[in-house]
């Protein structure tokens, strides 16, 4: 029964860390550019989630638009400030200015919001419920149903509309789409706003039950960057199991031993990863015949 | 026949150092033209100029209209298909998605369009669920063509489709682009078989160090001619 429970705990928060690592590895597909910037735009949607609260006073699912709608021009903003004007300079440009986007949005959210924890309201309710002997928090079932239905939806508009597959064609081979017709600039700007609302998204859905801090999201990349790794790095379904197995890997060794061992521990793992097998555990079999 | 595509001065290159030089060249709507020469001639440039994926300056026409400054996508929108040389299908993606990803926004035109790319090479109907990279190197060069239709060019790019294929699969590549080419569709084809290129092109350009050499009916076309085009002299 205590394994079930740490699943349920272990699943919640893998379908947050979900998002973060799908807006990661999206804009990394697109672009080739590693967006250091991602975990500080999950900090930036929990707070953003926060300022706006006291504004809705509805259920925090009432948020999620809003959340989803300005963490996407904050994307764009990010796109076309920290990206296009970078884009033909060597690819540690965009490294360091995404490290700056993050550190600005850091200090930014510090000089508004002050250093101390916040919380965001909860998606629907903060009651807890027994399900078969399991304390199962509303939050966390919100957190599962409304991460799984974005990244649904986004699977959905990636296969099959027209705009996912331009978008895809973008991320496989940016050239041969324009040749296609495809308008890449527009598809990377998509991208950018994509991978922003899903942190957003995360971020609103992490602030409840986590708290959310000008900081946090110093952690949150870290956790991208490993679930793409664990996952192979520019798959999509992998970065999202790989952000499941990471959560499920956190919960389960934190309530056996502690926090910092699971990080330790969870370190460890992504070197011996790198180290043994860099294609991650789900590396793509994509390849050109000839 | 009117000039679908003007050329004049044309020269472009890499970093700085150019591989075309002062190219001028016409093609008339519905022609098929064979672009000749040996490796390095600045063949491939000369279609990527066109399409707009190397940086060139001169002056470029499709049917009158200025080229100069359109990005590729507005270019491939003005009706100029491109066929790469490698092929170049998107690797993750299935067949139709390939298809479908250079159509039309209206669904039921690309639909439409999807049919005739089937109708032209059935065996992509077969496989169009199958990811790209699963495809055999002939299948993968007819999926590069039919990629490039679903855009319904008026000027067909064509960079070394033969290239890396069987004798039969590049007859047969061959007699597809014939096919195209009765449609009334103009056709580039840069290729490095002349005799092969020179079946499906009444007419033929050759190109030698990023210069034009030699431009004639296909038919006139001297041994002589092709020798000094490949190998100089």
């Amino acid at each position: 029964m205590a394994a079930l429970q740490l699943l349920v705990n272990g699943v919640a928060l893998g379908a947050a860390y979900a998002l973060v690592a799908l807006g990661f590895v999206l804009v990394l597909n697109a672009t080739s550019a590693v967006n250091f910037a991602q975990g500080d735009l999950v900090m930036a949607g929990g707070l953003l989630a926060v300022a706006v609260a006291p504004l809705i006073p509805l259920p925090g699912i009432a948020l999620l638009p809003v959340v989803l709608v300005l963490m996407a021009a904050l994307g764009l903003v990010l796109a076309l400030a920290a990206y296009l004007p970078l884009r033909r300079r060597p690819p540690v440009s965009v490294f360091i200015s995404t490290i700056a986007v993050g550190i600005i949005l850091q200090n930014g959210a510090a000089i508004l919001f002050g250093p101390e924890p916040r919380a965001a309201p909860p998606l629907f309710g903060d009651d807890t419920l027994h399900i078969a002997g399991l304390a199962v928090p509303e939050q966390s079932l919100a957190i599962v149903a409304v991460a799984g239905l974005l990244i649904g939806a986004q699977q959905w508009v990636f296969a099959r509309t027209q705009l996912g597959r331009r978008l895809r064609a973008t991320a496989q081979d940016p050239e041969m789409a324009r040749a296609c017709g495809v308008p890449v600039t527009a598809m990377i700007l998509v991208t950018f706003a994509i991978g922003a609302a899903c942190a957003g998204a995360a971020g609103l859905l992490l602030a409840n039950r986590y708290f959310v801090t000008p900081t946090s999201g110093g952690d949150l990349i870290l956790k991208a960057y490993i679930a793409v790794t664990v996952g192979g790095w520019g798959s999509v379904p992998g970065a999202v199991v790989g952000a499941l197995l990471i959560a499920l890997f956190e919960v389960g060794v934190s309530s056996v031993l502690s926090y910092p061992v699971a990080l330790g521990a969870l370190y460890l793992t992504l070197l011996a990863i790198l180290v043994l097998r860099p294609q991650g555990l789900f590396g793509e079999a994509v390849r050109r015949r000839g | 026949m009117s000039a679908l595509l003007s050329i004049r001065g044309l020269s472009a290159g890499y970093g700085g150092a150019d591989a075309l030089d002062d190219v001028s060249l016409d093609l008339a709507a519905g022609e098929t033209v064979a672009l000749l020469g040996a490796n390095g001639a600045g063949k491939s440039t000369l279609l990527k100029a066109l399409i707009g994926l190397v940086p060139a300056r001169g002056e470029l026409r499709l049917d009158g209209a200025d080229l100069g400054g359109l990005a590729t996508e507005a270019r491939v929108r003005r009706g100029i298909g491109y066929v790469p040389e490698g092929r170049r299908v998107f690797p993750g993606m299935s067949v139709r998605d390939n298809l479908e990803v250079a159509g039309r926004s209206a669904a039921r035109d690309r639909a439409q369009d999807v049919e005739r790319v089937f109708a032209l090479f059935p065996d992509l109907a077969f496989k169009s669920r199958e990811s790209a990279w699963r495809l055999s190197g002939g299948q993968q060069q007819m999926l590069s063509l039919g990629r490039a239709l679903m855009g319904r060019p008026r000027l067909l790019l064509l960079d070394e489709p033969s290239l890396g294929l069987s004798p039969k699969l590049a007859d047969e590549l061959f007699a597809a682009v014939r096919n195209i080419a009765e449609t009334g569709t103009a056709v580039l084809l840069a290729e490095q078989s002349a005799a092969r290129a020179l079946t499906v092109a009444p007419r033929a350009v050759l190109l030698r160090l990023g210069r034009v050499v030699g431009d004639g009916l296909a038919a006139a076309v001297s041994e002589q001619a092709l020798h000094a085009a490949f190998f100089g002299g």
